[in-house]
């Protein structure tokens, strides 16, 4: 065994040499954490997918990191070479000429339109259908023309006209019938029109894709990019700081930073988070949506918790201090809206236990744990056993509990377990993270707005919708931060959940990579600008195919 | 013969049916669902209806379970929920790279367990014995898991002597040469085989040591050496070929275990093989894929017990198949 190891190693050197020399060589690796299900941007929604779609099937405009999503002026072009706003209603995108399928034709405004119709053709139920449902109509009227009319003026209109759809080639898609859309071939091997096309998959093992040397934005520098799964996080960090794969999009724990540290040929980039964390209580009983929950229907129990929570303390030693406690129900990518106005609730035993007290949950056996007409102050969390530092904290609020006299149970499951208990409000806590998007519109009435397809605790409360629905007529950035910070001034009162932390985002790149720039909503969206200066490239960069 | 196999595999068929329709219901009654969005994103529920009756989940129970029956009764696996490919494709292409895993630790297992079994007899009683004994014990009491991270720490991560995951080199593989690529596949094999064969071949050892000892203690071996033939061949000829019998039927037993520690290696260093995939298939709910890798590693143990039952009576005159 050992002798043929030796020869192996001996042998692996065998490699044909490859001769890319130049600034558009360069093969990164990337440790991707997951999986991808389809390549059809409708029926695509999980992180790595949003990440091979940026290289492959471009937006008419895109995103600028930290931008506000209120108006037009945070964006800039992409396959639209321009756009003017004809009345209120009615915005007229320019398509670039140079924009082509990677199969030849050109992007037309025909394909958007075709877009358009399939991202809301119910028989798809894409998941941006909701974020266009106020876009009346999409035509062409030219082949480089396309016209967006709106059933009303509202601030996030551009946003929403260019933000959420991937523009898809008609000529490919349209005999295709949607109810064939799930297995189609197109959805294993995309036709696309961006700086990147697919050119190999194998699934839940490795994506590959090649640089277009004719992008019309401008010839990418990297020649190569490869996904290599790993279906979980300490294999695909594990592959990075051993060399396998050069770059991660997050590292999550403070030991893996610690790991990525330590390694010489890894350098990292902090990058604003787009998940915050919370335990949310169920305001209804468990498993019975029409009586409120024993405990949690009474605010002042959910107050108690909140003071007595140390949100800071767990911040320090679970993340090391690589997260902020959030002031409202928001991750570090909406900067904009951390204000002084919004401030956590400050941590007080003293006045959580009065709280209790006042409300007759008192320790009357003597056991450390308070009750009330002989029910226990004690509650079920369920966790996911896939989040190691929710895990963390689950043990850490333990704790925090029962110096107040409350008792945590932890219930440690999968997330399709736990996805079927939140749907059938079979719980009393959950402890949970939420990715958002870039507007805060399209994150927050979902989850605590009233009757929210995620709100799965049953919050309501009027005055936060009134807020929330303010935010979204607002004008200007100024004015959406003033609906907000009300709104989530009203939810601290409430207590509908424990804010614990927005993580700080920490990549972790090969040192032999220049242009390092991320943007928090897509970590991958400017890699066509990411470069290996010629001097630095290796032998596994010059390789061909 | 003939009877004994069409009796066995009669029972084979029964055993793997009850499989199969034990772990439909399971997987049917267990918490969660398909078609979920990753955690922490939200999903259009019309989506989820949709492709819940797309696939035919929202029939009741017993008519998918007929329908699943009829399909496989046709060879038809199903559509992957998760992968939305064809089931048969995705075991296509996870299959053989289980097969290369678990047939190199199954190398690794006998070869190193059965050598190492034989040294021991050869010394019973010694200190060298005595220190193999311990050694042994203590790496098969070794978790899986944990025994690979180790090898991962060290061999991958530390000296660099192996790649930490996957097949091959995704970016050196295509512009290797034939033997480039062999030596390539053999040195990203290493890491699990040696993981899986390792915590076998010290059971194996064991095995082997004590059934060798109790033929060390037969009447021919004893008249061998009284014939004055050399130890080894005493060994070698007759004891060994004796004692290897039951390590014969501890080759059928070891499939089950080599289909179990797969899950945990694969997953452990992303290799894309049976394991991982049943794996991610649970965690997605993803019903067809689960019961297909069911099926598969049924099928797998069943057919390793009855070739281990044919070998054991090929190897051994005295054992008689009777129906």
């Amino acid at each position: 065994m050992m002798a043929t190891l030796t020869l192996a190693l001996a042998v692996s050197a065998c490699s044909r040499r490859g001769g890319c020399r130049d600034e558009y060589c360069g093969t990164l690796v990337f440790a991707a954490v997951g999986s991808v299900t389809t390549l059809l941007p409708p029926l695509s929604g999980a992180s790595l997918e949003r990440d091979v779609f940026d290289q492959i099937l471009l937006r008419l405009a895109d995103f600028r990191a930290g931008a506000s999503t209120i108006g037009d002026s945070g964006f800039v072009p992409q396959l639209a070479r321009s756009w003017e706003w004809t009345d209120p209603l009615t915005i007229t995108f320019h398509l670039d000429p140079r924009a082509r399928w990677h199969d030849g034709p050109p992007v037309t405004a025909a394909d958007v339109q075709f877009t358009f119709e399939s991202y809301t053709d119910t028989a798809l139920g894409a998941g941006e259908s909701k974020a266009l449902s106020r876009i009346a109509s999409v035509t062409a009227a030219d082949s480089l023309t396309a016209v967006f009319r709106f059933r009303e003026a509202y601030p996030e209109a551009f946003f929403d006209a260019a933000f959420h759809m991937r523009i898809l080639p008609a000529h490919l898609l349209r005999d295709v019938p949607r109810n064939a859309w799930q297995t189609a071939a197109f959805g294993r091997a995309p036709i696309g029109n961006g700086p990147y096309r697919l050119v190999r998959w194998v699934p839940n093992e490795i994506m590959e894709l090649a640089a277009d040397s004719m992008f019309f934005l401008g010839r990418p520098h990297l020649r190569r990019l490869i996904f290599r799964f790993a279906s979980d996080l300490n294999v695909g960090v594990t592959q990075v700081v051993a060399g396998d794969a050069d770059a991660i999009e997050v590292l999550v724990a403070p030991p893996n930073i610690e790991r990525a540290q330590a390694a010489d040929h890894l350098a990292l980039y902090p990058y604003a988070g787009t998940t915050y964390t919370f335990m949310r209580f169920n305001l209804r009983a468990n498993g019975d949506a029409l009586r409120p929950h024993p405990l949690f229907g009474d605010p002042d129990v959910r107050r108690a918790l909140v003071l007595a929570t140390d949100r800071e303390r767990m911040v320090q030693s679970a993340t090391a201090g690589r997260a902020k406690v959030p002031p409202g129900p928001m991750p570090q990518q909406w900067s904009w809206l951390w204000v002084p106005e919004l401030t956590p609730p400050p941590f007080d035993t003293a006045a959580a236990g009065r709280l209790l007290t006042a409300r007759g949950w008192r320790d009357s056996n003597g056991d450390g744990i308070r009750d009330r007409a002989g029910r226990r102050l004690s509650f079920h969390v369920a966790v996911p056993t896939t989040s190691a530092l929710r895990k963390q904290y689950a043990r850490l609020l333990q704790e925090q509990f029962r110096a107040v006299g409350v008792e945590l149970v932890i219930d440690e499951m999968d997330n399709a377990a736990l996805s079927d208990r939140q749907n059938a409000g079979s719980f009393d806590a959950t402890l949970e993270s939420f990715q958002t998007d870039p507007s805060p519109i399209a994150s927050v009435p979902g989850i605590w707005g009233t009757g929210g397809a995620s709100n799965f605790g049953h919050y309501a409360n009027a005055a936060v919708d009134r807020s929330m629905r303010a935010a979204a007529r607002a004008s200007s950035q100024a004015e959406a931060r003033t609906a907000w910070v009300t709104a989530f001034q009203i939810m601290a009162q409430d207590a509908p959940a424990i804010l614990l932390y927005a993580l700080d985002n920490v990549a972790a790149v090969n040192t032999r990579v220049t242009g390092v720039e991320i943007r928090p909503d897509s970590w991958l969206a400017l890699v066509r600008n990411w470069r290996i200066p010629p001097d630095r490239l290796n032998e596994r960069d010059r390789v061909g195919r | 013969m003939t009877a004994w196999l069409l009796r066995r595999l009669a029972a084979a068929f029964a055993i793997v049916f009850t499989v199969v329709t034990l772990c439909f219901i399971a997987i049917h009654l267990a918490p969660g669902t398909p078609f979920l969005p990753e955690e922490g994103r939200t999903i259009n529920p019309e989506a989820v209806a949709r492709l819940r009756r797309e696939y035919g989940l929202d029939r009741p129970l017993p008519q998918q379970y007929v329908r699943y029956l009829a399909a496989l009764a046709r060879g038809n696996l199903g559509e992957s929920f998760s992968q939305r490919r064809p089931v048969a494709d995705a075991i296509a292409s996870a299959l053989p790279n289980t097969v290369v895993l678990a047939g190199a630790a199954l190398g690794i297992d006998f070869l190193l367990g059965i050598a190492i079994g034989a040294y021991q007899a050869a010394r019973a009683r010694r200190r060298s014995d005595a220190a193999l004994t311990s050694a042994s014990l203590f790496v098969h009491s070794l978790p899986i898991f944990w025994l690979g991270l180790v090898l991962l720490l060290v061999f991958g991560q530390w000296l660099h002597w192996f790649p930490v995951g996957g097949v091959t080199d995704p970016v050196m593989y295509d512009s290797l040469s034939l033997l480039g690529k062999l030596s390539d596949r053999l040195r990203h094999l290493a890491l699990p085989a040696l993981t899986l064969g390792i915590v076998g071949a010290a059971g194996t050892a064991r095995f082997q040591r004590a059934a060798l000892l109790e033929a060390l203690s037969a009447d021919y071996v004893r008249t061998a050496r009284a014939k004055g033939l050399p130890e080894s061949a005493v060994l070698l000829r007759h004891a060994l070929r004796d004692a290897l019998l039951p390590v014969i039927t501890l080759l059928g037993l070891a499939l089950p275990f080599l289909l179990t520690g797969a899950v945990l290696v694969e997953t452990v260093f992303a290799w894309p093989g049976l394991g991982k995939l049943a794996t991610d298939a649970i965690a997605a709910r993803d019903y067809p894929l689960v019961l297909a890798t069911t099926l598969l590693a049924s099928v797998a143990v069943v057919m390793g017990s009855l070739v281990a039952d044919l070998l054991t009576a090929l190897a051994d005159p005295r054992v008689r198949l009777v129906a």
